[in-house]
């Protein structure tokens, strides 16, 4: 279950990620449509997030350092979520930008509660993650980093 | 831990299978410790990559517009037909044409350069064989929407002082033919001059307009008109109404471009 959480949490990442990166002209329209950051800090944020993005996807696919890389995922996704809240609260009609697209729209067209839900989503997985950091198939198991794992040890090797 | 639980640990670990026992061992032993460093480094170096060859890449498809010529379309009927400014609007073709439209568009908007694309060659055809006038109102509508700000009112502002060069409709049909995208950066006001240039115009007003945004004020206030005007609202759905590019207005109603013969039957309606 853990390892499902972990592959797909990364899947989420790399794929986001991927999209906005191929497109840089578009995921800067969609960091300017929710008109929160002042001009001079779109372009870097349209700039950083797919990287940030990408590097978290990377991480949490490895498994390296797990619990670290899910607790920053979940801040993240929490400010993902606080965007889309407030573009909602005040009454933009803006889609997410959030598998690239972005930007405004008509306004039958915002998704707001569903594109809530897929995050809070995406948080239950990192939250998952947080929680317990030892999957299968992970860098932090290999190289005997976490205390989950440590701690547990002499249990499994008993058998 | 005492001496015993660590004799009892290896030897359950012996019973373990032999890749379980070479993983335990190497993370309790000296071996661990160079694992973890080649680890950290490969994480480090890959995270590096990532962010380096992103930077690198994200900017040079953002500033693809850079140190580039915007190529010169010379419109084949544009010599044909009078052009002149006035005010903000540029008139094209005969007074006496029997129908005239007013085209409303913007240099950055994709689906501007779509309907140039589609109608551009037909349009000018028509001005030059008499039938129809067109008043052209380059609006800077998506000046936010290029990094950095400010193309759509450059592009407008030159599009007008070409118009005072007679040069319009070349400059206007380059611009949109090699349109930069939304979102990224778009032209600076010297390759603006530079395609004047080598569209003919020499004079130093021209360079000297675009520099100073000689109609930059006039176009806003245009843009500000042109959004508030009732009879430019268009119906999105879902109960929407706003002003969008490009929009074509005849005969004081906006002319729906979804029939792609929209021009023809403008043009048939008033003849019969």
């Amino acid at each position: 279950m853990g390892t499902l959480a972990r592959v797909g949490l990364a899947a989420v990442w790399l794929i986001s990620g991927g999209i906005k990166m191929s497109d840089p002209g578009q995921t800067y329209l969609a960091v300017q449509a929710y008109d929160v950051l002042p001009h001079s800090l779109v372009g870097v944020v349209a700039t950083a997030m797919p990287l940030l993005e990408i590097a978290l996807g990377l991480f949490v696919l490895s498994g390296l350092a797990t619990r670290v890389m899910a607790g920053v995922s979940a801040v993240v996704l929490l400010l993902f979520i606080a965007a889309v809240a407030q573009s909602w609260a005040r009454g933009l009609t803006i889609d997410c930008g959030c598998f690239g697209g972005g930007g405004q729209v008509a306004p039958g067209e915002t998704a707001y509660p569903q594109e809530i839900a897929r995050d809070l989503g995406f948080l239950a997985l990192a939250g998952w993650l947080l929680v317990r950091p030892r999957t299968l198939f992970a860098a932090d198991a290999w190289l005997g980093l976490g205390w989950a794992r440590r701690r547990r040890e002499p249990v499994a090797a008993g058998e | 831990m005492g001496g015993a639980e660590r004799t009892a640990r290896k030897r359950r670990q012996q019973q373990q299978s032999a890749g379980a026992r070479a993983v335990s061992q190497a993370r309790q032993g000296g071996g661990g410790d160079t694992k973890r460093i080649v680890a950290v480094v490969a994480a480090v170096v890959v995270v590096a990559a990532v962010v380096i060859g992103g930077v690198l890449w994200t900017n040079a498809s953002k500033n693809a517009t850079e140190g580039q010529t915007i190529p010169a379309v010379n419109a084949s009927a544009a010599d044909d037909y009078p052009e002149r400014r006035d005010g903000v609007v540029v008139v094209s073709g005969k007074d006496s044409a029997p129908t005239t439209i007013d085209v409303y568009a913007d240099f950055l908007c994709p689906v501007c350069a779509q309907f140039q694309q589609a109608y551009g060659a037909q349009i000018e055809e028509k001005i030059a064989s008499g039938e129809l006038r067109v008043r052209t109102h380059m609006v800077p509508m998506l000046v936010d929407r290029s990094d950095p700000p400010g193309y759509s009112l450059d592009a407008a502002n030159a599009a007008l002082l070409a118009a005072d060069e007679g040069k319009f409709t070349p400059f206007h049909d380059s611009l949109f033919a090699h349109q930069p995208e939304e979102g990224k950066r778009g032209y600076s006001k010297d390759q603006l001059i530079q395609l004047g240039r080598d569209l003919g115009i020499t004079s130093q007003a021209f360079a000297d307009g675009v520099r100073n945004g000689k109609y930059d004020d006039e176009l806003t206030a245009e843009m500000q008109r042109v959004a508030n005007d009732p009879s430019l609202q268009q119906d999105f759905g879902e109960g929407q109404k706003g002003f969008g590019t490009p929009t074509v207005v005849a005969n004081g109603s906006i002319v729906s471009f979804s029939d792609s013969n929209w021009l023809n039957k403008l043009l048939n309606n008033a003849k019969s």
